[in-house]
């Protein structure tokens, strides 16, 4: 599942993580994220967000 | 600020700050500000809702004497920043049995910046109860309004939301509460504006998901860290749903700054050529201007242009400033562009679009031109206005101007 990165921040969300914070799991794709989850680093929405790879 | 009560046993105990001119040492209070804290006395425990700047932990001690507040047992913390935890670490000393109530990540951050040690806290879960007696609390996690700690708080039994900085307003005013008439309810509306502008706009997608939770809730008042108190919880309400709404309104903003008036001659003839296009214009000069009130403006234009001059081979630093900011606050405007003069060279577009990375805003493409603007010159500000009304007309956005001026 691909990486993705936030361009405000720098917060790279990593599936095989997941975002604890938010309660989502590890193995989460950043696809299947809600539609309201934000970066926990800087508050930014997914749109912020861009796909860096594997 | 004297205490005042709200509802029987609950008091405001905060402090009013007339004289603060700037927050953060960049937001400025052209309407001071206040720290509102709140005392709540059960019959059992009583508890303190958020606490003031240190500059003011006098007058918050002031009016905890002045109700004869023998004992605090927890003090609620929303908020980690220091213009509501600061007084804290003074309370624990005075109230050194009081547990700072909180969610694990404000803890931590508290623990970070105010220096709290671990076993003064009680650490809450998302929807928790706690109970004072006859009066309970119900907390509310909240991120990012506008940290990743913040908390609300409901006091179930008078139907009371205390939100923090959610919802609030820097406006200093004798009044506890937001007054009843329409001039008292736009005052307190503009200077929520301005604070959802410089503070929250960031944060829209959560505070889309906060308005939504918030509605299984009845709530009687809403009681903020800053500014008054809203006895019609939809006045703030409305008005929130409306800002953070991907809905945008015919309006350019232009932030500019001219060093010799070439860039001036620029933007006085785009105003023009934009307002004869039936637009509505709301132009920034940037050396002269309130960065809040350019927030604000940035909460509904659909289009921004940002004009300057170069120096040095770049932009105007005030251009920067203001594209620094714009980009920082990420208001939902669609459409970019930049105007400018230079005199022999220069990388300003470059440098300006590289400093607007974060909004998502299509560019409109720039009119970049060798110093005092000439007849084809204007030719392409004509173009660029013919551009942005053909946009703002293809959003619908013209028409709908219209029926609400009508």
């Amino acid at each position: 599942m691909q990486k993705y990165e936030c361009k405000v921040c720098g917060y790279v969300y990593n599936p095989a993580q997941g975002d604890p914070d938010s309660k989502i799991a590890p193995g989460t794709a950043f696809a299947a994220l809600p539609a309201d989850w934000v970066c926990p680093v800087c508050g930014a929405g997914k749109d912020q967000f861009e796909v860096i790879g594997d | 600020m004297a205490a005042r009560e709200i509802k029987t046993n609950i008091w405001s105990v905060g402090a009013l700050d007339w004289d603060r001119q700037l927050f953060d040492e960049l937001i400025p209070l052209p309407e001071g500000t206040t720290y509102n804290s709140y005392l709540i006395k059960g019959t059992e425990k009583t508890a303190l809702l958020d606490t003031v700047d240190p500059s003011k932990t006098p007058d918050l001690l002031d009016n905890l004497s002045s109700l004869g507040v023998k004992q605090i047992d927890y003090i609620i913390a929303h908020h980690a920043e220091q213009d509501h935890s600061g007084s804290i670490p003074v309370l624990l000393t005075m109230f050194p049995q009081a547990k700072v109530v909180t969610n694990i990540k404000c803890k931590g951050m508290l623990q970070e910046h105010i220096l709290i040690s671990d076993d003064k806290f009680m650490v809450i879960e998302d929807r928790q109860t706690l109970s004072l007696g006859a009066k309970n609390l119900e907390f509310i996690l909240a991120p990012w309004v506008h940290w990743p700690e913040t908390m609300l708080t409901f006091l179930k039994e008078d139907k009371i939301l205390f939100t923090c900085d959610f919802f609030g307003s820097h406006l200093a005013q004798g009044g506890l509460l937001v007054g009843e008439s329409a001039a008292a309810r736009q005052k307190v509306l503009r200077a929520a504006k301005r604070y959802y502008a410089e503070i929250m706009m960031p944060f829209r997608t959560s505070i889309k998901k906060h308005l939504e939770t918030l509605k299984a809730y009845e709530i009687c008042l809403i009681a903020p860290s800053h500014g008054p108190v809203y006895p019609d919880p939809e006045l703030i309400i409305k008005a929130y749903r409306k800002w953070i709404s991907d809905e945008v309104k015919n309006e350019v903003v232009i932030a500019y700054v001219s060093m010799h008036s070439s860039t001036r001659a620029m933007i006085d003839y785009l105003l023009d050529a934009l307002i004869k296009r039936g637009l509505i214009v709301k132009p920034f000069n940037l050396p002269r201007t309130d960065m809040g009130e350019l927030a604000m403006a940035l909460v509904d234009a659909a289009t921004v242009v940002v004009g300057a001059p170069t120096v040095l081979a770049g932009a105007h630093p005030e251009a920067v400033y203001a594209a620094y900011l714009l980009n920082s606050l990420r208001p939902k405007v669609r459409y970019l562009s930049i105007v400018g003069s230079y005199g022999w060279g220069g990388k300003m577009v470059e440098q300006l679009s590289g400093l607007l990375s974060n909004i998502k805003a299509e560019i409109i493409p720039p009119v970049i031109i060798k110093g005092y603007p000439k007849a084809a010159d204007l030719t392409m500000l004509e173009v660029l206005a013919d551009a942005i009304l053909a946009k703002h007309q293809n959003d619908d956005l013209v028409r709908k101007e219209a029926c609400n001026n009508g």
